[in-house]
């Protein structure tokens, strides 16, 4: 059977099953008060993923450095908070947001000529140069320590940050989750999203519709940017520090992993592969405390041979055989 | 309409295109023919701007647009098929259709109204995609039609940006000759005023469509005339059409 042809006219309509993720969100908030820490950094690591998504599975820029961004947010809102006193955490993610669009801007506008395994390289090296830098520049970043015990004020003056059960930590993340999942969801439907998978299934064709290709990837570049900034901001914001790990090698990869397992390009595969991700990393520390990135390897070892999509990829596989 | 004069292009000391002077009426139906290797590709290129030419010029409309980028020569009605298909395979027909047609209506890069709501991207993309038989598949994507199909969705997209100049690179390659006519068709249905290149090595679809014939040998125009004269050119028939024309 072929498929309906009307896909296009109805996909950006909102299914039921979109609300699933958002129930199951509030459900974790009354079912497990205990885990609201846990939680809250599955829920900043879906925006950090979801951020790249818009990247990497729809634009397909193929970036290895977008924790430079996760990093550039979380140290705007560390050190306005250190050195400015400016710890009002809504208008400090603003400020996340903004700053790091504006390296987006500035380093898409530099990298974005190149493409594929030089791209890869290029933005590694952004990613490594800011580190290196918020390590020498101790005044400001605190340098190789970070800045520890960092202190929010009350969210809208109302809801003050808990440490000890992370309740309203766990809604404000959920809360910037949902906004920023209406901004990536509305972009990817609209002309512009489907301009952007243009790109990356081919990059000729879309010259030769007269597309300006690169405009277009400084501005997705851009606009993710941000989002990961805010992702970072929120970081440093729930946990109340900030150190060099934000801007690691190890951030960067992990979230790229977390996009393969839940598969790119897919809108929910953030979702999915975040919580499979940090489910299976707690399973499996728990289970083999020295060694337990082995079942996490043999994990994407079978994605990668057996669900190239992914996890998403691969249920609606199954779906479209039955 | 369009007109190159004096195009060169060297790649080092290989010279693939050699002093063309060329012109293109409006609405005329010119194909361009010559043996493989002769530079009918390469003069495409230079004339949609994704090769710079080393010499000479390249006028639209009277107006010299050499320097101008590939995009905006589209801007400004040139649009070109490939003679390898070059489609997005993960999508389906109608978004293939779709992307083009946002381009050249101006919303490619509007960020808020689904694409899905588009009703005059979505109606201009329905006809093309009927215009050319496509109806059937518009929901499949690129990468579940055979090539034949795909070769028709390469002409839909370049008709979705509404061309002047349409440039067609070898459209019937690939397509079985039992569909042959639906492109012909297609092309036969185009409106008077787009002006048509074709390159083509089957003479059957060059006769029964050109009105006049360049021939293009190592890089040079070897003859230009009507499709007659082109047809009883000695020259041209000892270099190229012998074979094809005898057989």
């Amino acid at each position: 059977m072929s498929p309906a042809p009307d896909v296009l006219q109805r996909r950006h309509r909102f299914q039921w099953w979109e609300l699933l993720p958002w129930a199951a969100g509030l459900a974790m908030f009354f079912a497990f008060p205990n885990y609201l820490s846990f939680g809250t950094q599955l829920l900043v690591t879906i925006l950090f993923a979801l951020s790249l998504d818009l990247v990497l599975g729809y634009a397909g820029i193929v970036t290895l450095g977008h924790a430079a961004f996760f990093g550039v947010g979380a140290y705007t809102v560390g050190m306005l908070a250190q050195h400015l006193g400016w710890n009002e955490p809504l208008s400090g993610l603003l400020a996340a947001g903004l700053v790091a669009g504006l390296v987006g801007l500035i380093s898409g506008f530099v990298l974005l000529r190149t493409h594929g395994l030089t791209l890869l390289m290029v933005t590694l090296c952004t990613m490594t140069l800011l580190e290196q830098a918020a390590n020498m520049g101790h005044a400001w970043t605190g340098g190789f320590d970070g800045m520890p015990g960092l202190s929010f004020t009350k969210i809208l003056g109302l809801f003050s940050f808990d440490v000890l059960y992370f309740k309203s930590q766990y809604l404000y993340a959920l809360s910037v989750l949902a906004l920023g999942f209406i901004v990536v969801r509305t972009l990817v439907y609209s002309s512009f999203g489907q301009s952007l998978t243009g790109i990356r299934e081919n990059l000729l064709r879309m010259h030769a519709v007269g597309a300006p290709v690169r405009g277009r990837l400084i501005v997705v570049y851009a606009i993710s940017a941000a989002l990961a900034g805010v992702s970072g901001g929120l970081f440093t914001q729930v946990t109340g520090y900030v150190n060099l790990a934000v801007l690691g090698l190890e951030r960067a990869a992990g979230v790229m992993i977390i996009l393969i397992l839940g598969g790119h390009g897919r809108l929910y595969g953030a979702f999915v592969g975040a919580i499979t991700y940090l489910v299976l990393e707690h399973l499996l520390a728990k289970a083999y405390p020295t060694a337990w990135q082995l079942g996490l390897g043999l994990t994407l070892v079978a994605v990668a041979l057996f669900a190239r999509g992914g996890l998403l990829g691969l249920f609606e596989k199954l779906r479209g055989a039955r | 309409m369009l007109e190159t004069r004096g195009l060169c292009k060297n790649f080092g000391a290989l010279e693939v295109a050699r002093d063309i002077h060329f012109r293109l009426e409006p609405g005329a139906r010119h194909a361009l023919i010559g043996p493989n290797g002769a530079g009918k590709t390469t003069f495409i290129n230079l004339l949609t701007g994704v090769l710079a030419p080393s010499k000479g010029s390249i006028l639209l409309e009277g107006e010299d647009v050499t320097a101008l980028a590939q995009a905006k020569r589209v801007k400004r009605g040139i649009a070109r098929t490939f003679q390898i298909n070059q489609l997005f395979l993960g999508l389906t027909v109608q978004e293939n259709v779709c992307i083009a047609v946002s381009e050249r209506l101006g919303v490619g890069g509007a960020m808020l109204r689904p694409a899905g709501k588009r009703a005059d991207v979505l109606a201009e993309a329905g006809r093309l995609i009927e215009m050319l038989k496509l109806g059937n598949d518009a929901g499949r994507r690129i990468i579940e039609l055979p090539y034949g199909r795909q070769r028709l969705v390469e002409i839909a997209i370049a008709l979705g940006l509404a061309p002047r100049v349409l440039l067609l690179d070898e459209p019937a390659a690939g397509i079985p000759s039992a569909e042959t006519h639906i492109l012909l068709d297609a092309i036969a249905t185009l409106p008077k005023d787009i002006a048509v290149i074709i390159i083509e090595h089957d003479m059957d679809v060059v006769f029964r469509f050109a009105e006049r014939i360049t021939v293009l040998v190592s890089g040079a125009v070897f003859a230009e005339g009507t499709a007659q004269e082109i047809a009883a050119n000695r020259e041209v028939r000892a270099v190229y059409l012998g074979s094809a024309l005898d057989a």
